[in-house]
């Protein structure tokens, strides 16, 4: 057979399958980031603290996990998360202190009492944990489905959790009472308080939901991704995540729609350099950004943040 | 949504207020070091840190460590170290060069000393470790344990100091393996565990079966993949870097690229107490603060004829018959001014 020439423009089957594995793994700790931030973002709140609910789920993962195994960990992860979360509420909701400068306090106190906790439990020069992994469950026949059917349906529990999310807070928000007071809590806190909605509560509520899901993207993280911990080791995937909500404009669909995208943006570029593509790597890395910038500026349709986000709700005579 | 975007610019600002330095006056003699990720790494940075202590345990001088977060917050520390009365402050990395030099200008009496530093000038000394040499050791390890012909490297950010090692890593292989091919991937960040088991990943997939690594903590990713490469039925070797990492995955590190990080700073700082402290300090095998490591828990990793090979390998390097290819980023010393906008690097 003749070799001469360029490769053979057949896409390898056994290649593609697993870039989208690794396109999977990637996208899943966004996914469940940015949905729980689009139910905290629809209440009118926008959580920057939820950088630091990623890294107390990694480390609230790691230290459940050593105690009682992996599920204990995931959910260790997601109540370390979910607290997190809470202390931004109280601030940010309850006391109505800035959104954006509280949600920063909550990240930058996180990433530095994660890494304290981290340091006085393994040692100030640290050691590589090894963390039992979560099995991943292979979904009978979904996941013999060519090509896509291994990386979709034989994950962990945490990449289901995204499929069941998906539908079911798209349901929630859009087709429920309840989702359309969360709605108008965002869009227009006076006229939500003025229908008896209760405002304060129902954003409280949301931002924690929004620490609990980031809470399982670090446990995923930790306990699925690497089976292992380090300090910082969230490396600003609490922030991708608010840029995934933007990108997926508010909806679910949406979200986990750019959250893929994210994640094959950094999966490709991955394989791009191991196959020795010599592409200036940093130009790849800032294609999602670039794209959610266009997201933002109404290029891809019609495209609005909740009218109410970030704006303090005031509590009057009460 | 533009009315929070344009709050977005203060969140660096944040950052270095998050992290104040240890601003009280000290007495006597005191040495800071700067590192701009987690000391926990068991790497690059945790070298340092255990060299701090070491400094402080052996000449029983007042010692302090600060974790830098942002290219602003490295002109606030050496500032607030040097008004403290500290008289030797490490900037531990390339980053710190430019933050150094303007602090030295500022500073004449206090010595900044700047791993991998690039800009030596009166009172600002860039220690050159010379890992490339012990790297290009490493390479040739990975040369002749790699069956498939493919060895990996995952990095951080390439920053000359960081590329010169792979650049030598590279000659070593091809010494030992003339046909392999050698990927070389940079992850963009030092502390991204996922990123770094993931580029490790694709290099695996892609056929490498000896990689080595140059990132901090994200390494902790990076032998992960390894290691679920073997449990799915791979053979594969990893590499440690810049600390003797054997003990940190035993199980599947062939060898280590090493420096002696703690040495090379009790030296230098015993030189400053001394005055005999002069810049560019360069050191190397012939000094004995790099070197490769086999790993004693794998003893067949390296078999025992291709360690004989390094071991002349090592001998023709110190008598400079070998000449180890590497990125030499050091300036002539000048009194040159800082160039104003620079590009910062972190």
């Amino acid at each position: 057979m003749a070799r001469r020439g360029l490769r053979t423009p057949v896409p390898d089957v056994a290649a593609l399958s697993s870039f989208l594995v690794s396109a999977v793994g990637l996208a899943v700790p966004l996914a469940l980031a940015a949905l729980g931030e689009t139910v905290s973002q629809r209440a009118g709140v926008i959580n920057i603290g939820l950088e630091g609910s990623v890294i107390w789920g990694a480390l609230g993962g790691a230290l459940g996990s050593l105690a009682g195994g992996g599920y204990a960990g995931l959910l260790a992860g997601a109540l370390a998360g979910g607290a997190a979360a809470l202390v931004f509420a109280v601030f940010a909701v309850r006391l109505n202190t800035d959104q954006i400068i509280t949600g920063t306090a909550v990240t930058i106190g996180s990433l530095g009492f994660t890494g304290a906790l981290y340091q006085s439990r393994f040692g100030v020069t640290g050691v590589a944990l090894e963390l039992e992994t979560l099995p991943a469950w292979e979904l009978p026949l979904l996941s013999r489905i060519p090509v896509v059917g291994p990386a979709l349906f034989d994950q962990a529990l945490t990449a289901y959790l995204v499929y069941v999310m998906v539908p079911l807070l798209a349901w929630l928000l859009f087709r429920t009472r309840w989702g359309l007071a969360l709605r108008a809590v965002g869009e227009s806190p006076e006229a939500a308080h003025a229908a008896g909605v209760p405002v304060v509560r129902t954003r409280m509520l949301a931002a924690v939901f929004a620490g609990l899901m980031a809470g399982l993207a670090g446990a995923h993280l930790s306990l699925v991704h690497t089976g292992t911990f380090a300090e910082n080791m969230s490396a600003g995937k609490g922030f991708i995540a608010i840029a995934v909500v933007v990108l997926g404009r508010w909806r679910p669909a949406g979200v986990l729609a750019a959250a893929l995208f994210f994640g094959g943006a950094e999966a490709l570029q991955f394989a791009l350099q191991a196959f020795d593509a010599d592409l200036p790597y940093p130009l790849f890395l800032a294609l999602p950004y670039v794209l959610s910038l266009a997201a933002l500026a109404g290029w891809f349709g019609r495209s609005r943040a909740p009218e109410g986000l970030a704006l303090p709700w005031p509590r009057r005579g009460h | 949504m533009i009315r929070y975007l344009r709050c977005l610019p203060i969140v660096p600002l944040m950052f270095s207020a998050g992290c104040g330095g240890d601003s009280t006056a000290v007495d006597g003699p005191a040495v800071a070091l700067l590192t701009s990720g987690p000391v926990s790494d068991a790497g690059w940075h945790a070298g340092a840190y255990e060299g701090l202590q070491m400094i402080g345990d052996s000449l029983g001088v007042h010692i302090s460590h600060q974790q830098t977060r942002t290219p602003a917050d490295f002109d606030e520390a050496f500032i607030s170290y040097a008004e403290s009365g500290y008289g030797l402050i490490f900037g531990h990395g390339f980053e710190y060069q430019d933050a150094a030099s303007r602090a030295g200008e500022a500073y004449p009496d206090v010595t900044f000393v700047v791993s991998s530093g690039s800009r030596p000038s009166a009172n600002v000394v860039p220690i050159i470790f010379g890992l490339h040499e012990a790297s290009y050791l490493a390479g040739m390890a990975a040369g002749a344990i790699t069956a498939s012909g493919i060895v990996g490297m995952v990095g951080g950010v390439e920053i000359p100091s960081a590329k010169g090692t792979f650049i030598a890593f590279e000659a070593g292989v091809k010494a030992m393996r003339e046909d392999a091919t050698v990927l070389e991937t940079f992850i963009g960040s030092w502390d991204d565990v996922s990123a770094a088991k993931e580029a490790a990943a694709a290099q695996l997939r892609q056929g490498a079966d000896a990689l080595i690594h140059n990132v901090d903590a994200a390494s902790f990713g990076f032998f992960q993949a390894v290691r679920e490469a073997r449990e799915g039925g791979r053979m594969a070797w990893a590499f440690g870097m810049n600390r003797d990492q054997n003990d940190v995955a035993p199980d599947v590190i062939a060898g280590s690229a090493v420096i002696n990080i703690p040495q090379i700073f009790v030296q230098t700082a015993r030189a400053w107490q001394d005055g005999t402290l002069e810049g560019p300090l360069y050191t190397g095998l012939a000094t004995g603060a790099v070197d490769f490591v086999p790993n004693p828990a794998q003893p067949g990793a390296v078999p025992p004829m291709v360690l004989v090979r390094i071991e002349e390998a090592r001998r023709l390097i110190i008598e400079e018959k070998i000449d180890v290819p590497s990125i030499d980023f050091v300036e002539p010393a000048a009194g040159d001014p800082v160039a104003a906008g620079d590009p910062p690097t972190c």
